[in-house]
């Protein structure tokens, strides 16, 4: 018999129970080998197949097992063309937070610039202070400031450093680790300035979303930053969320707290951002698009499983088009969206999503 | 039986070229090289034991075992090492070409840097000519460089919204005649071999690793 399933790119295939099965093993291999970390048990193995091998078009928790359901990019949601993952529905600010708090079931949600940067915050923070006023008067649900840390802006041709990728095409190696070094202080910087700004205006927290996007020195800088708003606001709620499975190593050597961040998996960046002082962490697996559905979610399954083992913060995993299992595409279909958050709830045991 | 004894002859060497390669130190990799150079070692020997780790140090960059700045070093040091070599090849006619020049960029209207950086940096140090135009590449520009002489066009895109433009260079290829003369390699997020498929590139890349892979099979 062969079930209705989808491949990385959101095709639809079908597979017998035992090549789902295979395709499993196959994705957990891949992640024990390239993480070092455990395979899963044969019981989660069973769970997944259960899960993938269903015939229904969605899937569910059972009652009282459901999670915590946090949205990240603000109102770009429905205002976002449909590139984005919006809806090209305009409405204000305060209508699509009051949306995703009363028709959408969000347990928090955040404001958000719609760059989507901290660095284009900067020159209007005034202003992005003054609407989390008039929201946080209105809303109940928690309600952060969102925004990537975004250590890219900070190189030419957008920022004052030196972009290490071209460095390093003319073999200038020291330049680009040093240009990527004061990126990384720069960001921090930023950081500091606008979110003890918006802790100061009454956000609830603050959502760091796609950590290490532009390399090892991007996670660094954010790391740092973390650290300084943590100092700054003891009480504030933190959440660190990453770009990837592995921290990417365009500077190679640089180190938060004693330790290399380049080539970091998500069981060890939860311990960074622990040190730095985040409330909740963000774990991130990438989909494969030529790999099916089964062998991303055992690969991602496999990775976030053990960053939940050795979390000592809750994990809110990262579910979205291309991550968490998820197929890559625009809108990402609901049966794969809802079989990957299942078996996150069930076998990797995330605190949120 | 020739062959056995030159190895065996150059053995040391050959590791010693081979573990100061993995170990991606500029100055420990042309030592090993004057060292071979001065045991009577072949240079072509001596390039081809420095392009087999290299392709080593290519596949522990994608198992995450190494980064793009020790790629880099690895690549530096063979440059070092080609120019000592390249002496000692021209007086026995041998040839130190470039391979196929590769023209890359992120396409129109899409800002995003590294994935092709990286990807260019991949297939530099693969032995390739690269001409990175960078990012927000107006889309004549792609088909100036093929007309230049680029035997390969490599686009980059992480919008589903500029992801397109990819489509729209290949007509300009077509409709100038030199589709023909170009093999078209595509990547990015939200590019997938379904999409490359559709709008007709040659190669989908879903890693730098993998589009180097693809490129040095297809030239």
């Amino acid at each position: 018999m062969a079930f209705y399933t989808r491949m990385g790119d959101g095709k639809r295939v079908e597979m017998t129970r035992e090549a789902i099965i295979d395709d499993i093993r196959a994705g957990m291999a891949d992640a024990a080998d390239m993480g070092g970390i455990p395979d899963l048990t044969e019981d989660d193995i069973a769970i997944i197949t259960d899960i993938v091998a269903c015939n229904d078009r969605m899937v569910g928790v059972a009652p009282g097992e459901e999670i915590v359901l946090t949205y990240d990019i603000g109102q770009l949601d429905f205002t976002g063309d449909n590139g984005n993952s919006g809806n090209g529905v305009d409405m204000g600010r305060l209508e699509a937070a009051l949306l995703h708090e009363r028709a959408l079931g969000a347990d928090t949600f955040e404001l958000a610039h719609s760059d989507y940067s901290i660095k284009p915050v900067k020159p209007v923070i005034s202003m992005e202070m003054q609407t989390m006023e008039e929201i946080q008067a209105e809303i109940v649900a928690p309600y952060f400031y969102g925004a990537m840390p975004n250590c890219g802006l900070y190189y030419a041709p957008d920022g004052p450093y030196g972009n290490p990728a071209d460095l390093m095409r003319e073999f200038k190696i020291d330049e680009a680790m040093a240009a990527a070094e004061a990126a990384a202080d720069h960001v921090a910087r930023d950081i500091e300035y606008v979110t003890t700004r918006l802790i100061q205006a009454g956000a609830d927290g603050f959502n760091f979303d796609t950590t290490g996007s532009a390399g090892d020195a991007d996670c660094v800088g954010t790391l740092n930053g973390v650290r300084m708003l943590r100092e700054a606001c003891p009480d504030a709620y933190i959440n660190v969320g990453m770009a990837g499975e592995s921290v990417m190593g365009i500077h190679g050597m640089i180190e938060f707290d004693g330790q290399i961040v380049a080539g970091l998996y998500p069981h060890q960046q939860v311990k960074l951002a622990q040190k730095a002082g985040a409330s909740v962490f963000g774990a991130v697996c990438n989909t494969n698009t030529s790999k099916s559905l089964a062998w991303n979610l055992g690969r991602s399954v496999t990775f976030i499983k053990e960053c939940v083992n050795q979390a000592e913060i809750p994990v809110h995993v990262d579910m979205g088009m291309g991550v968490g299992g998820i197929p890559m595409l625009e809108t990402p279909p609901i049966d794969a969206v809802s079989r990957c958050n299942k078996a996150m709830v069930e076998v990797a045991h995330v605190d949120g999503v | 039986m020739k062959k056995e004894v030159f190895k065996l002859a150059f053995e040391a060497e050959t590791k010693n070229i081979h573990d100061a390669m993995i170990a991606v130190m500029v100055p420990g990799i042309v030592k090993s090289v004057n060292e071979a150079v001065a045991a009577g070692m072949d240079p072509n020997d001596i390039i081809n034991t420095m392009g087999d780790a290299m392709s080593e140090v290519g596949v522990m960059f994608e198992r995450g075992k190494l980064f793009l700045p020790h790629v880099l070093s690895a690549a530096a040091g063979m440059t070092k090492a080609m120019e000592i070599l390249t002496p000692l090849m021209q007086n026995e006619s041998g040839s130190t070409e470039k391979k196929a020049s590769v023209v890359m960029g992120t396409v129109e209207g899409d800002v995003h840097d590294i994935g092709k950086s990286i990807c260019s940096t991949m297939l530099q140090c693969a032995g390739y000519d690269i001409h990175d135009l960078g990012r927000d590449v107006p889309k004549q520009k792609f088909i100036d460089e093929v007309k230049g002489g680029c035997t390969y066009c490599g686009m980059s895109a992480l919008m589903t919204t500029t992801m397109t433009v990819m489509k729209e260079v290949i007509d300009m290829l077509e409709a100038e005649g030199v589709r023909g003369n170009v093999k078209v390699l595509v990547g990015g997020a939200p590019i997938t071999q379904g999409y490359a498929d559709k709008i007709g590139a040659d190669i989908y890349g879903e890693s730098a690793s993998e589009t180097t892979r693809k490129v040095k099979a297809t030239s």
